[in-house]
């Protein structure tokens, strides 16, 4: 029978009376229920600007330091350990199954975005090579991308998640545009796709860019912040 | 240049060559239409591709994920060992007289290199019966493995046998270890450590065979057979050998030694079994069964120490409310993700608490003198029969305070508690034979 990807337990195939009601093709999922309760999704009470899960719905403190460049990005879920666990494992240990489990509910919040492209953050050749796979757009099913960024192929001397706060924000930009981008960026709505907001750093590097390939509005969605 | 010693006996994976003159073999190797992982031996799924086209095995990612690009590179197995003339022996205990018997037993089959069951019941001292064994395999050259599949069994046992055979050069392998690999002539690992190696060892020793998850898991018997060289053999320990161990004894296909009697001579404790009628929808209410909490006002009046073991972790609060309605205080509960865990234990070999409230982890190797076990819902299904002789064989274990209670309410008279019964009452008939004591 099928197995949950995360955690591997076998998945009951109960079979509820509405799914009956419905009269279509049974939904297969992928991932259990314990599974799928164990991110914490964002709640309406966030920081208008970058996501953050807080008590309040004034801008955050980070945000607030950031006074130039304001960027209205969207979080689903809380970066807790349950979060780090996963990254960890799908990112790092590189168990590329693991994208199913993220795949519904990023269809579901793309549809509630509105954009025109949707533009992935790349990963360098180096990290390409290694990992097999761009931590992105694994995510994506049928959803249409635009690869309009390319990274920087010098490799980095130490990966962004290793790094403090200080060390993060003195980031050099990383990103450059790419060859035909200038003709599907103008003036078009762009949504960036990252996995985790941390400081900011890199999307403002990418908002940057695709303001410059002349896009009218960027906003950005991340899976965790 | 790498280090020749590091790949005698391994398989490690690399991408490009790290040296000149290794045997390599792919990874992951077609087998007709599909891939085997050929470190943990998983069938890879139509799914398990990465976005660039290569293939990679889901089930030994934890150490570090093999994909098609990859090669697994070894050194045949030189035995570049020292012979040690007394195998490195610095142990100066006596071994009694009937733990000598099965040593002789144990050593003679290491000898003709024939695959072998200790079945020796909690507390018989089954580390101490291996070592002429031990002795005799260091002293040939051999490669030896002690893994067993639990990390704290590995981490109890490593300073036992660093102590025993200070005159041996050893490693410690498990998930997350500070230390280096070292090319060694003992090596004390986990069983999942074993998917490292290929052909590698002369002996090895699993200790706790029956323990979860080597018992469960296709992948980790696989690693075992696959460490040991072709010619090797390997020693099986438990107290509560499985059924499947049970039927290849029966059928003669694994030689087995019996230990049915406790070092200091005692036989095991019996189970008291106490039906409960319905304890789990007392418990829902907020209840305990009368006689339970009777019986455990005894033990704290008599200042006796308990460990009360449930069947999962979600019952942990209630039977911790319960009991503090009762008025039973003084305890505390523990479980697998606890990060207290170590201290709590901890504190009950310190006598600093009372008693502790439990899941299964504390079934296997763990010794605290002069406690009585109560066993809360023993006809549940984590409770295997295993799991019920090992919690009985926390009862007794020291010279001074060999014998104790052990007790257990059920809803029914389960047949996995009849089984424990019934191979605790199998041995000792067999321990009173050779003049054991209740």
């Amino acid at each position: 029978m099928n197995a949950c990807v995360w955690c591997g337990r076998r998945l009951s195939g109960v079979v509820t009376v509405s799914q009956l009601w419905r009269w279509g093709p049974l939904v297969k999922t992928d991932v259990c229920q314990d599974c799928q309760t164990r991110l914490t999704p964002i709640s309406s009470q966030h920081c208008p600007q970058c996501g953050r899960q807080q008590t309040d719905e004034t801008v955050c403190h980070d945000c607030q330091r950031w006074a130039g460049q304001p960027l209205v990005n969207h979080a689903l879920y809380v970066y807790d350990a349950a979060m780090k666990a996963y990254m960890q494992q799908y990112k790092f240990q590189g168990d590329y199954a693991l994208r199913r489990v993220l795949q519904e509910p990023l269809r579901l919040a793309l549809a509630r975005e509105s954009y025109d492209i949707l533009v992935p953050i790349p990963v360098d050749q180096a990290t390409w090579q290694q990992r097999g796979f761009n931590q992105v757009t694994g995510w994506l099913q049928t959803q249409p991308f635009q690869q309009a960024l390319l990274v920087q192929a010098t490799h980095k001397d130490q990966p962004q998640s290793a790094k403090d706060r200080a060390a993060r924000l003195r980031t050099q930009q990383p990103f450059t545009l790419a060859l035909n981008a200038a003709d599907i960026l103008r003036d078009q709505r762009v949504l960036l796709l990252d996995d985790v907001y941390t400081t900011g750093r890199t999307l403002r590097h990418a908002a940057e860019q695709i303001y410059l390939g002349g896009a009218k509005a960027v906003t950005s969605l991340t899976l965790a912040r | 240049m790498t280090n020749d010693e590091a790949f005698f006996g391994r398989q490690l994976p690399f991408q490009t060559a790290p040296a000149p003159d290794l045997t390599a073999t792919p990874a992951l190797k077609a087998m007709g239409s599909r891939l085997q992982c050929q470190r943990c031996g998983h069938w890879l799924g139509p799914q398990d591709q990465l976005a660039n086209q290569a293939w990679y095995c889901r089930q030994c990612l934890q150490l570090g994920r093999l994909t098609s690009q990859h090669k697994l590179y070894t050194i045949p197995e030189p035995n570049q060992l020292p012979k040690l003339p007394d195998g490195g022996l610095t142990w100066q205990g006596e071994l009694s007289a009937q733990q000598q018997v099965a040593a002789q037993s144990v050593l003679a089959h290491v000898q003709s290199q024939t695959n072998h069951l200790l079945w020796a019941v909690t507390g018989a001292g089954k580390t101490e019966i291996v070592y002429p064994a031990l002795v005799w395999a260091l002293s040939q050259g051999w490669r030896v493995a002690w893994t067993s599949p639990r990390v704290d069994v590995c981490l109890e046992l490593a300073p036992r046998l660093q102590a025993a055979f200070a005159n041996v050069a050893q490693t410690v392998l498990y998930g997350d270890q500070p230390q280096p690999y070292q090319y060694c002539p003992l090596t004390i690992c986990t069983t999942h450590q074993l998917l490292r190696f290929q052909a590698a060892f002369d002996l090895i020793v699993v200790d706790e065979v029956d323990a979860f998850p080597l018992a469960t898991s296709p992948m980790l018997k696989r690693a075992v057979d696959h460490a040991q060289k072709p010619t090797g053999c390997h020693l099986l320990l438990t107290a509560t050998p499985g059924e499947g161990l049970q039927r290849r004894v029966a059928r003669k296909e694994l030689a087995v030694t019996y230990v049915p009697l406790r070092y200091h001579g005692h036989l095991l404790p019996q189970i008291d079994l106490q039906i409960a009628w319905r304890w789990r929808e007392k418990l829902r209410h907020g209840h305990l069964p009368v006689r339970l909490i009777r019986q455990l006002r005894a033990y704290c009046q008599a200042g006796q120490r308990f460990l009360l073991f449930v069947p999962h972790v979600a019952d942990l609060p209630l039977v911790d409310r319960a009991l503090h309605l009762a008025g039973i205080t003084g305890g505390v509960t523990v479980h697998a993700a606890d990060e207290a865990r170590q201290e709590k234990v901890q504190a009950m070999r310190d006598r600093r608490v009372a008693f502790l409230v439990t899941t299964t982890i504390l079934e296997r190797g763990v010794t605290f003198p002069n406690v009585a076990v109560v066993i809360l819902g023993g006809d549940d299904p984590v409770f295997s029969t295993a799991a019920l002789v090992q919690i009985a064989g926390r009862v007794g274990r020291s010279a001074q305070f060999p014998t104790g209670d052990v007790t257990c309410y059920c809803h029914s008279y389960a047949r996995r508690v009849r089984l424990a019964r019934g191979m605790i009452a199998r041995l000792n008939l067999q321990g009173r034979r050779q003049g054991g004591r209740p």
